[in-house]
């Protein structure tokens, strides 16, 4: 579905990622793992079209999307949720997960769109005509998520969908993603702290300055040295 | 009590104007995060051209109690100058740094300046004996002419199309998620391009409208335009930045003192409400509704 290939990015002078590679099959969760400043929402910036990688491709559903707009990426079926939530404060709850449906039209059709992403968090439709400001952390994480669901998305690429939540919300919102990908959607998924990956992750890959370090089954990262080194000693 | 109310009148006339160009400063400067001097060369763009479908009407001979038809016609129509701006000029430069984007907008506003004067020449042009076609109402002993309140009705209905537009319109919230947060829309697949060259479209028809609708008051001149960037500078300042209803507030504001000290004290005019704005700028330098997109 996904196939990122020895991809360079650069951010004004400084190269951040070096040849990296990653694959997401259909209804696969992927994740990548890396410890702050690893790299991981650059990776994910750069497949959603904000960022041009120097060299390498990226391609989705068989077609080429590096270079292309961000806006296109989004309408072939990718859909975003990044670290700050991105909730549009001016909105509310509703209209935020209303836009998607309005700019990617075709597919499923929109009450089916939105019934879905309030079936996965149906917290949200409780607060339908609350505004961003006032929702707390996991609300915003999940209006995030709800909000990509509602562009009927292919693929999901969630950027550490669990940091800065309280433990009592993790496993919620980690019950909600399983349920997406009940739903058929395949997603990618960055996070920094490796006892949040999720025990239903098809694969892992490791990330660490701006290099994968090591692809493969989450089991096997344990067994790993250099795995182990970077973020084994994290609890 | 009948010249308070005349003088009162006026400013309303004046904001309504005056409200017309800052909405269509703040909603470019809200999305697209631009501040356009332009938008006074747009107004004046309007004025020149409204005068010239006016004088064309009476020529062929239209009943001139319709004269307000082509007049608003001209005015809405010569919005699609912003198209040709937008995509042939700003666009290449959203990447720069706001300075250059100011700097550019400056540019037009010399450009257009000269436009005018080589198109309409450098004497004042107006829609001559049409002002009173429609009379005048009697307000608690006041002579206000007719056509300032089809005037001020004109712009309170688009504010509150505007409103409307903003607030129920798919369209509307897709401007107001753009102005919140650019790359998070783009990512729900809006096309940052359209509603870009849409909005800016939008903002200068705004202004030409305005431009168009003073004209049967007073007379279209070449140096109409930097004068209103004052004014809708001093009204985004009072009202807030980007904020449509800061507009709304800041042109009634700059309206009504205007008038006043131009009755009281002519040569205070803009004095005073350069005062305004530095208090503002000082006490409240967001404005009144700063921080609120719509
Ligand atoms: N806008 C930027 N300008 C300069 N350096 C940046 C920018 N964004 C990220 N970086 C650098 O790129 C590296 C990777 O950052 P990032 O992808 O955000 O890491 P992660 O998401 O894994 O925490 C870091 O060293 C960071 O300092
Ligand atoms: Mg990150």
């Amino acid at each position: 579905m996904l196939a990122v290939k020895n991809v360079d990015v650069y951010i004004q002078a400084s190269h951040i990622l070096r040849s990296v590679s990653l694959d997401v099959g259909a209804r696969e969760v992927v994740c990548l793992v890396g410890r702050n400043g690893a790299g991981k929402t650059t990776t994910l910036r750069t497949v959603m079209g904000y960022l041009r990688p120097r060299a390498g491709t990226i391609t989705f559903k068989g077609v080429r999307v590096d270079g292309r707009r961000t806006h296109e990426i989004a309408r072939l079926g990718v859909g975003w949720a990044p670290e700050d939530s991105g909730i549009f404060p001016d909105l509310t709850v509703a209209e935020n997960i209303e836009i998607a449906t309005w700019t990617r039209p075709g597919g499923s059709p929109a009450a089916e769109r939105l019934a879905r992403a309030y079936e996965v968090f149906p917290v949200l439709k409780t607060y339908a005509a609350r505004k961003g400001p006032e929702m707390s952390g996991g609300e915003r994480k999940m209006l995030s998520i709800a909000r990509a669901l509602a562009l009927d998305p292919e693929m999901l690429i969630l950027d550490e969908p669990f940091e800065g939540l309280s433990p009592a919300i993790v496993p919620v919102i980690s019950a909600s993603i399983a349920t997406v990908t009940r739903l058929g959607h395949s997603i990618l998924l960055a996070e920094s702290n490796i006892h949040h990956v999720p025990e239903y992750a098809d694969r892992l890959y490791v990330i660490e300055r701006g290099e994968v370090i090591f692809a493969g089954q989450p089991h096997e990262a344990w067994k790993d040295p250099g795995v182990v080194r970077v973020i084994g000693g994290q609890t | 009590m009948s010249a308070l109310v005349s003088i009162l009148m006026g400013g309303v006339f004046h904001a309504s104007i005056l409200f017309l160009v800052a909405a269509g400063l703040q909603v470019v400067f809200g999305v697209q995060k631009v501040f356009n001097l332009a938008c006074g060369s747009f107004y004046a763009l309007g004025a020149y051209f409204g005068v010239s479908a006016v004088q064309w009407y009476v020529a062929a001979g239209g009943p001139p109690a319709f004269f307000i038809v082509p007049l608003i016609a001209a005015g809405a129509l010569i919005g699609v100058t912003g198209v040709i701006v937008e995509r042939g000029l700003l666009s290449f430069v959203y990447e720069r740094d706001e300075t250059f984007q100011l700097l550019l907008t400056f540019a037009v506003v010399l450009m257009m300046e000269d436009a005018i004067r080589l198109t309409w020449g450098t004497a004042p042009v107006s829609t001559s004996g049409l002002y009173l076609v429609y009379g005048q109402a009697r307000l608690a002993g006041a002579a206000v002419p007719v056509y300032n309140l089809i005037v001020i009705a004109a712009s309170l209905v688009i504010a509150l199309g505007i409103g409307w537009l903003l607030t129920r319109t798919a369209f509307g919230r897709i401007i107001r998620a753009t102005a919140d947060n650019r790359e998070m829309a783009e990512a729900l697949g809006v096309d940052m391009r359209r509603v870009y060259a849409k909005v800016f479209t939008l903002g200068t028809a705004l202004g030409t409208l305005g431009g168009a609708l003073v004209i049967p008051a007073t007379a279209a001149m070449s140096e109409m335009g930097v004068e209103l960037i004052v004014e809708a500078f001093a009204v985004v300042v009072i009202g807030g930045l980007g904020s449509m209803r800061g507009a709304f507030v800041g042109a009634l504001v700059v309206g009504i003192l205007r008038a006043v000290a131009i009755s009281v004290y002519p040569e205070l005019e803009m004095l005073i409400i350069y005062l305004i704005v530095i208090t503002v700028l000082v006490f409240r330098p967001r404005g009144l509704f700063g921080g609120a997109a719509a």
